[in-house]
């Protein structure tokens, strides 16, 4: 929340309504639309990255078109309560942001505390992101080109070992193993194939293109934009691709004095190409990338090279890719894999908006009605001919079509009645509402094998089929409704104190019969000190205000109809000959008590300006969850089939958010502004039920969990064994004895992990693992630098984290003949040579020295990336005038310039889902491009 | 101001207008899935909620092998399999050293209970008619859902000291408030529900051929039978021998000709077979761990990497996990009795004559199980192959009931001419001339007769011989002659551990 004195009466949208930023008794954060000038901003949660203290936006990935995993002060719920997107007070999923388009967008508020985000009850659990679009304003048309153009190409790669190495390397994991040599003259391979280099793209393009309108006479206004927006990946860029197209038409009617009526509409066409996994040590073309050998060439020179099948596959000119000899599984050449994938591509038709009445009949009553949501159709098309990549993966049968179409649509319909009442010094505004939800979607996939064609092009549903060849499956969402009440009372006297209190009342239809309404209240007040009469007018303080609430919000994200008994199949017997019949029984008791998760949050918070140029928001506060939803456990006498779901588990939060603005214009050319925030975050479980923990994400290769959370400790830890350096000597492994003499690790050898053991029991063993890290960075911040100078612009804004680690899983642990990183050439090969890379082995770790989990697999997940560079020069308007154009400006851009980090992987920011926080498994990449950019305005 | 007034009105009944529809809005159904509250209104559907607790016999397959545990248990059999871990909780049975956390303890009262469940679940939903469907259907599904909860119920009773008595679903709130019933009272409810089950049941010489394998009058008869005498209270000796008889002289009912038919998978539902725990190789599943068609006994009891030599096809096994290891003392005391190829499969031997070859897994004798040995020629040929035998288990059998009958005639002392001509009619199928019908004589004869089918630890806890012949298993009198009640059963509920396992 930025805030200088000049800017008190700027709005602050709040859900259902606007205040004045005057009275705002909550922790809003605010980014407007001039804030975004100059950005490349894919998707709208990218404009908040690093813009406010508290709102972390983590990319899942670079692919191009991917969202990101929005959180807003922590982790609220173990079981990923989401933020709430509204736009134009109309909920949206998430995912769906991307039909919106950068010049769209008037402002984004973030409702932070609970005392603000209760307005939208059982949503607001994990804060509420609030979507304004701009609207017309009357007086002449405008029109705004904004345009750029740029080539991306990837930060950096991962140090991998050459041809010469990986043999060297292998055949001493070989021997180590009890093998023999494998590669007689590994020199003899040079240096391979770098098949990262085969992948990326160091001259990928991006470009976007909006040009908008907006007008109108004073009864009649509308805002209308079209976009283009088309970025390639730079990984495989031949698969990786995402291209939008969208159109835009908002208006506003002023039909009688009290009569108003408008609209918003958007539509968006998206078409992407995604079959390059983000971020999975199964997937196909990063972690070939990273996992296959060097040796095998990238395709063989020679046209008739022999192939151990016929549908090897080849380039556009003949030549077969190569296939390698060492590396198997899902592992396979990621060149072929883009051949044959090379033209598949999904789709997107979204149509979004909303329509509004407002009925004033007094000056200070308005009623307004607002229907409004989202209808999306998508799907996909895909060709798989015959292929051979590797002995395990292939289609030699017969080659297939396969469409897929979904569709979905959700509305939204809201009535608000608002009055505003002043007596006195008095101000009164009252909010009264009710608001219904639904949605409902469908889909259907069909395959048609053994067409005849040789490419999706060729490929056709209009030939007929056999039964036999055609198979298709579908679905149906479950349906999900939303009742709700709410009511909102916003008072100041004298814009010195200001309160606001709310009751929210939510019904859903995925709560239980005994809880099928929640009420959500929060109470928040406001003293402005430098309104009081005793506040002596200074130099150094100008103003301050202090800000307190609390509230109560709810999550209902999770699935549909958990508190019910479906009924389910349990096996069966058979009677007669043979025949067998099957039985069905409830899958689990139902819970007509199950209801939301339940976040409660108190929010102190303090602005202030100094020498009218810095000032300084802090906020701090403290959130416990209860009622996270997990599965009771039942005892066994009541002899259900599964465990049923219920209101169980229970964690805390607390946090302190720091934003800090200076401005100052020194001269008539020279302005300065430099924005800083800083955030830090913490929680921990407080109650998992009879649990005595939770286990979160495996590791290939290993029977030990990578994290887990339990009672007292974070939510989002890495759990496992420390190591305590390499057994130099098989002297070090026979010392390393308990009190009693045992010894330890008795089938250690030289060259292996010695374990700490921190239970002191004497033994090594599962108990010997500890919380190794967090997963989630604990503290982030953002700076923003800007300078105007006459006509030159400059802008750097970087973004970064700490406190967490990162989990770096990039080689594949279960396929020892995987390629090794560049840190292995750094491993243990005799007494006094690592103390912390272990012997490398092909065969039983015995010691786990690569299949258990520990710190060795745990980096610094530390960073700080410059995000933008940015330098303008705007045309003088003495000349602009001449052309009757208001604004030209022609800029250079860089995004993702360079990144200052200890982590070796490829990107040290990483998303991840659910419960898979901080583990790289070959993430995608993000990119940095250069862009050049024009916006113009006449 | 007039004006205003209808504008207000408008806009607070337009504000009303998404409310009027009320709770009524928010009460949708999933769509195509079936919820318990919906269900049970079809033939189809009580049909699959019956199954369902029929599911619970074999009790589904999965890891919970019962029989290796009885035959853990017991003087027959060491546990075996490949080392002390393997299946570690019968592994606890076989040494007496069960706990309430590792033992065999859950294996048999989580799906014992959960089949009780799905019986009182279906009585509760059907009991009182359903609309549309016959009386005499309901009516028989609930008899057979009573002789199948009475039928879990006998187990766990055998099997605990004392424990909770369900006889329908239970409510949210009584989820951790149920307390432990007196062993009469249990005992009344088993009886009760056999009776009134066995009244309505038809006779197997009744049922169609399509529906063997369901519960038959005979079944609830014997099952009553058998939870009298387990009582062992002497004046009800007759009334247990009347069960009995009715059984033993039923329509359509007569021992095999010969023994080892009995074991057949092709010769399923004989004339001997009184309950019959069915299973099948159709299924071809391979679903580890839930929910199996096959019987996973069969190759549980095969010795391990077994390649064989020049076998005829009753010796020609499937390789197996060596479970179930037949204890040299018992393989010695059979040794000469006729019916010793068909129970106990000397292995040693075919690898010293015939070439075979096995690798010896934990306690391995030599000897292993023949009735359920894993033949190649009961193996299917696609699927999941070792899990899919298609070998039903006889729960209860006539030679079974005929030499309960005969015991409970001599305990009455009733009738003895009846009860040596029982026993004389199971030693005359395999050849052995009559003798005195003993109780000595009964038992040692049930030993023989029934070697590995899950009834010899039952037998030697009820007669009392157990602290005697299983000291060798460190058998505890006055404590492992019930298990401990599982952990998992006492966390937050008001069960109370048998005092001997606290």
């Amino acid at each position: 929340m930025v805030e200088d004195t000049k800017s008190l009466e700027e709005v602050v949208v709040v859900g259902y309504g606007t205040v004045k930023k005057s009275v705002v008794t909550g922790a809003i954060a605010s980014v407007k639309a001039k804030d975004m000038e100059g950005l490349t901003v894919p998707r709208v949660e990218d404009a908040l990255k690093g813009r406010t203290a508290g709102v972390t936006i983590a990319q899942n990935s670079g692919a191009p078109g991917t969202a990101s995993r929005v959180t807003i002060r922590g982790v609220t719920s173990i079981n990923g309560a989401t933020p709430l997107y509204v736009v134009d007070g109309i909920p949206l999923d998430g995912g769906a942001l991307d039909i919106l388009n950068k010049s769209d967008i008037e402002s984004v508020e973030v409702l932070k505390d609970a005392a603000s985000a209760a307005i939208y009850g059982t949503a607001s659990a994990a804060g509420v992101i609030l979507i304004t679009t701009k609207k017309g304003k009357a007086g002449d048309i405008k029109v705004n080109i904004s345009s750029n153009y740029g080539v991306q190409s990837p930060e950096r790669k991962l140090g991998l070992v050459n041809a010469t190495e990986y043999a060297y390397l292998r055949n001493e994991a070989s021997l180590n193993g009890g093998g023999g040599v494998i590669f007689s003259d590994p020199s003899s391979y040079g240096k391979g194939t770098d098949w990262q280099k085969e992948v990326f793209n160091y001259s990928a393009p991006i470009q976007n293109h909006e040009i908008s309108l907006r007008g109108g006479s004073e009864n009649s206004t509308f805002f209308s934009s079209f976009g283009y927006f088309d970025q390639t990946g730079i990984v495989a860029s031949d698969i990786s691709r995402y291209q939008r197209y969208t159109f835009r038409f908002n208006s506003d009617h002023k039909i009688k004095k009290w009569l108003s009526i408008g609209n918003t509409f958007i539509y968006a066409h998206i078409k992407s190409k995604t079959s390059v996994a983000e971020n999975d040590y199964y997937g196909n073309v990063l972690s070939s990338a990273i996992s296959l050998d060097p040796i095998t060439p990238a395709k063989y020179a020679d046209k008739n090279v022999s192939v151990p099948n016929a549908y090897a596959v080849k380039d556009g000119d003949g030549y077969y890719y190569g296939l390698s000899s060492y590396v198997g599984q899902e592992m396979i050449n990621p060149l072929a894999f883009m051949q044959v994938n090379k033209d598949n591509y999904n789709w997107a038709d979204n149509f979004s908006g909303s329509v509004y009445v407002e009925i004033k009949p007094l000056k200070d009553l308005a009623f307004r009605s607002t229907l409004g949501g989202k209808k999306a159709f998508w799907g996909s098309e895909k060709y798989t001919p015959l292929f051979y990549y590797s002995p395990t993966q292939m289609n030699t049968s017969q080659n297939s079509y396969t469409r897929g179409r979904f569709q979905g649509i959700n509305f939204t319909f809201s009535n608000t009645l608002s009055y505003n009442y002043k007596i006195n010094d008095h101000n009164f505004t009252v909010l009264l509402g009710t608001e219904i939800r639904d949605g409902s979607g469908s889909g259907l996939t069909t395959v048609y094998s053994g067409i005849p064609a040789n490419s999706l092009k060729e490929a056709s549903m209009n030939v007929s089929m056999t039964k036999s060849n055609v198979s298709s499956w579908g679905y149906e969402d479950q349906p999900h409704k939303l009742l709700s009440y709410f009511g909102r009372l916003n008072y100041d006297y004298m814009d010195k104190y200001v309160f606001t209190g709310i009751v929210r009342r939510d019904g859903s239809s995925r709560f239980g019969a005994n809880h099928v309404f929640g009420n959500f209240p929060s109470a928040a007040v406001r003293w402005n000190v430098h309104n009081e009469n005793f506040w002596k007018r200074n130099n150094a303080i100008d103003a301050l205000n202090i800000r307190l609430g609390y509230g109560v919000n709810g999550s209902e994200d999770f699935e549909d109809f958990k508190y019910t008994s479906v009924m389910t199949n349990v096996g069966g017997n058979m009677f007669g000959n043979d025949q067998v019949y099957f039985g069905y029984a409830p899958q689990s008791p139902s819970n007509p008590d199950l209801k939301w998760e339940r976040t409660t949050q108190i929010n102190l918070g303090i602005d202030a300006v100094f020498f009218k140029d810095l000032s300084v928001n802090l906020d701090i506060y403290q959130k416990n969850t209860n009622d996270m939803l997990m599965k009771k456990k039942l005892p066994g006498y009541v002899g259900a089939n599964d465990n049923p779901w219920a209101n169980i588990s229970s964690m805390t939060g607390r946090g302190i958010e720091l934003n800090v603005t200076y401005n100052k214009q020194l001269n008539r050319d020279f302005n300065v502004s430099a924005t800083g925030n800083f955030a830090y975050s913490k929680n921990k479980l407080t109650d998992i039920g009879d649990n005595d923990y939770i286990t979160l994400a495996s590791m290939q290769a290993s029977s030990y969990e990578v994290e887990r959370y339990m009672v007292g400790k974070p939510f989002g830890m890495f759990w496992g064994f420390r190591t305590n350096g390499i057994f130099q000597t098989q002297d070090e492994v026979e010392s390393y004895v308990n009190k009693d003499g045992g010894k330890l690790q008795p089938n250690a050898k030289p060259g292996d992990f010695k374990w700490k053991d921190l239970n002191g029991d004497g033994q090594i063993t599962a108990d010997d693992r500890e919380n190794l890290g967090l997963a989630i960075p604990p503290f982030t911040y953002g700076i923003t630098l800007k300078a105007n100078y006459k006509n030159f612009d400059f802008m750097v804004f970087g973004q970064g984290v700490a406190g967490n680690k990162i989990c770096n899983q990039v080689r594949r642990l279960d396929v020892p003949t995987s390629n090794y990183t560049r840190k292995a050439l750094g491993r243990w090969t005799g007494p006094g040579t690592s103390n912390s890379y272990p012997r490398l082995i092909e065969g039983t770790d015995v010691n786990g020295n690569y299949t258990n989990m520990s710190d060795f697999y745990l980096e610094n997940g530390a960073y700080f990336r410059l995000k933008t560079l940015q330098i303008g020069y705007s045309l003088p308007q003495s000349l602009l005038k001449k052309v009757s154009v208001d604004k030209a400006r022609v800029y250079v851009t860089s995004n993702n310039l360079f990144t200052m980090t200890k982590y070796t992987g490829f990107d040290p920011e990483i998303g991840g889902n659910q419960g898979i926080y901080g583990i790289d498994r070959g993430v995608y990449p993000q990119a940095r491009s250069f862009m050049v950019g024009l916006d113009i305005a006449f | 101001m007039k004006r205003i007034l209808i504008y207000t009105v408008i806009s607070a009944g337009l504000l009303s207008l998404t409310t009027s529809c009320g709770k009524d809005y928010l009460d949708v159904d999933p769509k195509g899935k079936a919820l318990e509250s919906n269900f049970y209104q079809t033939e189809d559907q009580l049909m699959e909620g019956l199954v369902a607790a029929y599911a619970s016999l074999s009790h589904e397959g999965g890891w919970s092998v019962k029989m290796i545990g009885f035959n853990s248990a017991g003087d027959e059999c060491y546990t075996g399999g490949a080392s002390v871990g393997d299946y570690s909780n019968y592994q606890a049975w076989n040494t007496n050293t069960m706990t309430a956390v590792n033992g065999p303890s859950e294996s048999f009262w989580n799906p014992d209970y959960q089949g009780i469940y799905r019986a009182n679940l279906l009585i509760q939903k059907i009991g009182n008619g359903v609309t549309g469907i016959d009386n005499a259907l309901t009516n028989r599904y609930i008899a057979e859902a009573k002789t199948l909860r009475a039928y879990f119920y006998f187990e766990l009773i055998r099997l605990f000291k004392t424990i909770p008595l369900i006889t329908k679903p239970l409510e949210p709130s009584e989820w951790f408030t149920v307390t432990q019933a007196t062993r009469e009272e249990v005992y009344a409810q088993i009886e009760k529900d056999l009776t009134e089950a066995a009244a309505v049941l038809p006779t197997k010489s009744a049922m169609a051929s399509s529906e063997m394998g369901r519960m038959s009058k005979e079944c609830a008869e014997a099952l009553l039978g058998k939870a009298i005498l387990f009582q062992n209270n002497e004046s009800r000796m007759e009334e247990a021998a009347g069960w009995f008889n009715k059984v033993n002289t039923a329509p359509g009912y007569a021992l095999c000709p010969n023994f080892k038919d009995i074991f057949d998978p092709t010769n399923k539902f004989n004339s001997e077979s009184v309950f019959e725990i069915t299973h099948t190789a159709s299924m071809q599943q391979g679903d580890w761990g839930a929910k199996i068609f096959g019987n996973m006994y069969v190759i549980a009891v095969g010795p391990r990497s077994y390649s064989h030599g020049t076998e005829d096809a009753d010796h020609t096994y499937v390789s197996g996990w060596s479970f179930s290891p037949i204890i040299k003392d018992f393989a010695d005391f059979m040794k000469g009795d006729p019916r010793f190829q068909y129970t106990i499969a000397d292995v040693d031997s075919l690898v010293a004559h015939c070439g075979a070859k096995y690798t010896p897994g934990y306690q391995n004798t030599g000897y292993f199980i023949q009735k359920w040995a894993p033949l190649e020629k009961w193996r299917v040929k696609t699927g999941t192959t070792e899990l899919n035998f298609p070998n039903d288990m006889i729960e209860i059998r006539l030679a079974d009931t005929y030499m309960m009958e005969a015991e409970a005639l001599v305990r009455a002392g009733k009738n003895l001419g009846r009860a040596k001509d029982l026993l004389d009619a199971v030693r005359a199928r395999v050849g052995l001339a009559s003798v005195p019908a003993t109780l000595d004589n009964i038992y040692n004869e049930r030993r023989l007769e029934l070697a590995t089918e899950g009834h010899r630890w039952d037998d030697l806890i009820r007669t009392g011989q157990a602290a005697t012949a299983l000291a060798f298993k460190g058998f505890k009198k006055g404590k492992n002659e019930y298990l401990p009640i599982p952990q998992s059963s006492l966390n937050n509920t008001k069960l109370v551990q048998d005092p001997a396992y606290q």
